[in-house]
């Protein structure tokens, strides 16, 4: 990961939500991710509105579109992932 | 479609090297914390006090996150203490790998104290683990009372809350009381100190608290190290 990708600690969190879906994707061949989804807590620290545009903007030029970004908000300091969705691709 | 449970944190990575720094300074006893506060709150000038104050023989060291210059770890490096400048080009916070990249070389294993001075953002640090104890927010009379409102993820986490700059209350319209209330209503148990790097006003009561919180680790990691020594001989009879 570069500096351009922690510069903005947003930018730092969507990378390594693409290369935890990167990695789950290599154990299902013929399969496209086609959505994940984090659970971001009030307290993380996290802005959503910033996570989903850094997340827009890594996925679109990326192997990885278009896959989407499912965010449920919660009470606490959660910053984790929860599933992953994928499709299989048409022979 | 078939759905895939990951279940792991997001932050998986820096949390793995956390854990890692975490045991290490564990075994060795020594007491890291992590100073969290917005660019000016006075957290250098708070460590450059304490560092001035810490008894003669104290084994302590500094790392200072900053987006460029190594100014702060010029200034903390006055006091005669291991002091790094960790520069983070650009980057908002500190995260693990970072700080195990900066404590290579030194005996980290014969420290007592580590401060860890984070980049200037009451934000992007919070989501980030750097291994250490304790996280202390510093919040100075210059600000506004309602910071732990505004930013309620840091002073959530902070075992501490450093009132920094207080020789500056006649000056300025802050309410101690109330910024007290606001970081109670987001952490009751929050401890709350109030200091003066100028006039030292405070750091006895600070001096204190590190020393039962040192106290609390090292009395923790004499019970760990007991309690696998007592596992060892069991499996060894």
């Amino acid at each position: 990961m570069g500096v351009v990708w922690e510069t903005m600690h947003e930018m730092g969190i969507a990378a390594s939500i693409l290369d935890a879906v990167e990695k789950e994707l290599g154990r299902y061949p013929g399969y496209r991710a086609a959505k994940i989804g984090v659970r971001i807590g009030e307290y993380a620290g996290v802005d959503m509105n910033s996570l989903q545009f850094c997340f827009e903007a890594l996925v679109k030029d990326s192997p990885l579109a278009p896959l989407e970004l499912g965010i449920e908000w919660r009470n606490g300091d959660e910053l984790d992932l929860g599933s992953l969705e994928l499709e299989e691709i048409a022979a | 479609m078939i759905e895939v449970p990951i279940e792991k944190k997001v932050l998986s990575e820096n949390q793995r090297v956390a854990e890692g720094l975490r045991t290490s300074l564990a075994e060795s006893g020594t007491l890291s914390l992590n100073f969290i506060g917005s660019p000016g709150a006075g957290k250098t000038a708070f460590l450059e006090r304490t560092l001035a104050s810490l008894p003669a023989g104290t084994k302590a060291a500094v790392l200072t996150g900053d987006l460029q210059t190594e100014n702060d770890a010029q200034r903390l490096a006055r006091y005669g203490y291991p002091v790094r400048q960790i520069t983070t080009v650009g980057a908002c916070h500190l995260d693990a790998r970072m700080v195990e990249k900066h404590l290579e070389g030194w005996d980290a294993a014969a420290l007592e104290l580590l401060f860890i001075e984070n980049v200037g953002n009451l934000v992007c640090p919070t989501s980030y683990d750097l291994g250490e104890d304790a996280k202390v927010v510093v919040l100075s009379v210059c600000e506004g009372e309602d910071k732990p409102l505004k930013y309620p993820g840091i002073f959530r986490k902070a075992e501490l809350m450093i009132l920094n700059k207080i020789d500056l209350l006649p000056h300025v319209p802050f309410k101690p009381d109330l910024a007290r209330e606001y970081a109670r209503r987001i952490h009751p148990e929050i401890d709350i100190i109030e200091t003066s790097p100028v006039t030292g006003a405070g750091f006895d009561r600070w001096l204190a608290w590190l020393h039962a919180r040192a106290a609390r680790k090292s009395r923790t990691t004499v019970c760990a190290q007991e309690a696998s020594n007592a596992f060892a001989g069991t499996g060894s009879r």
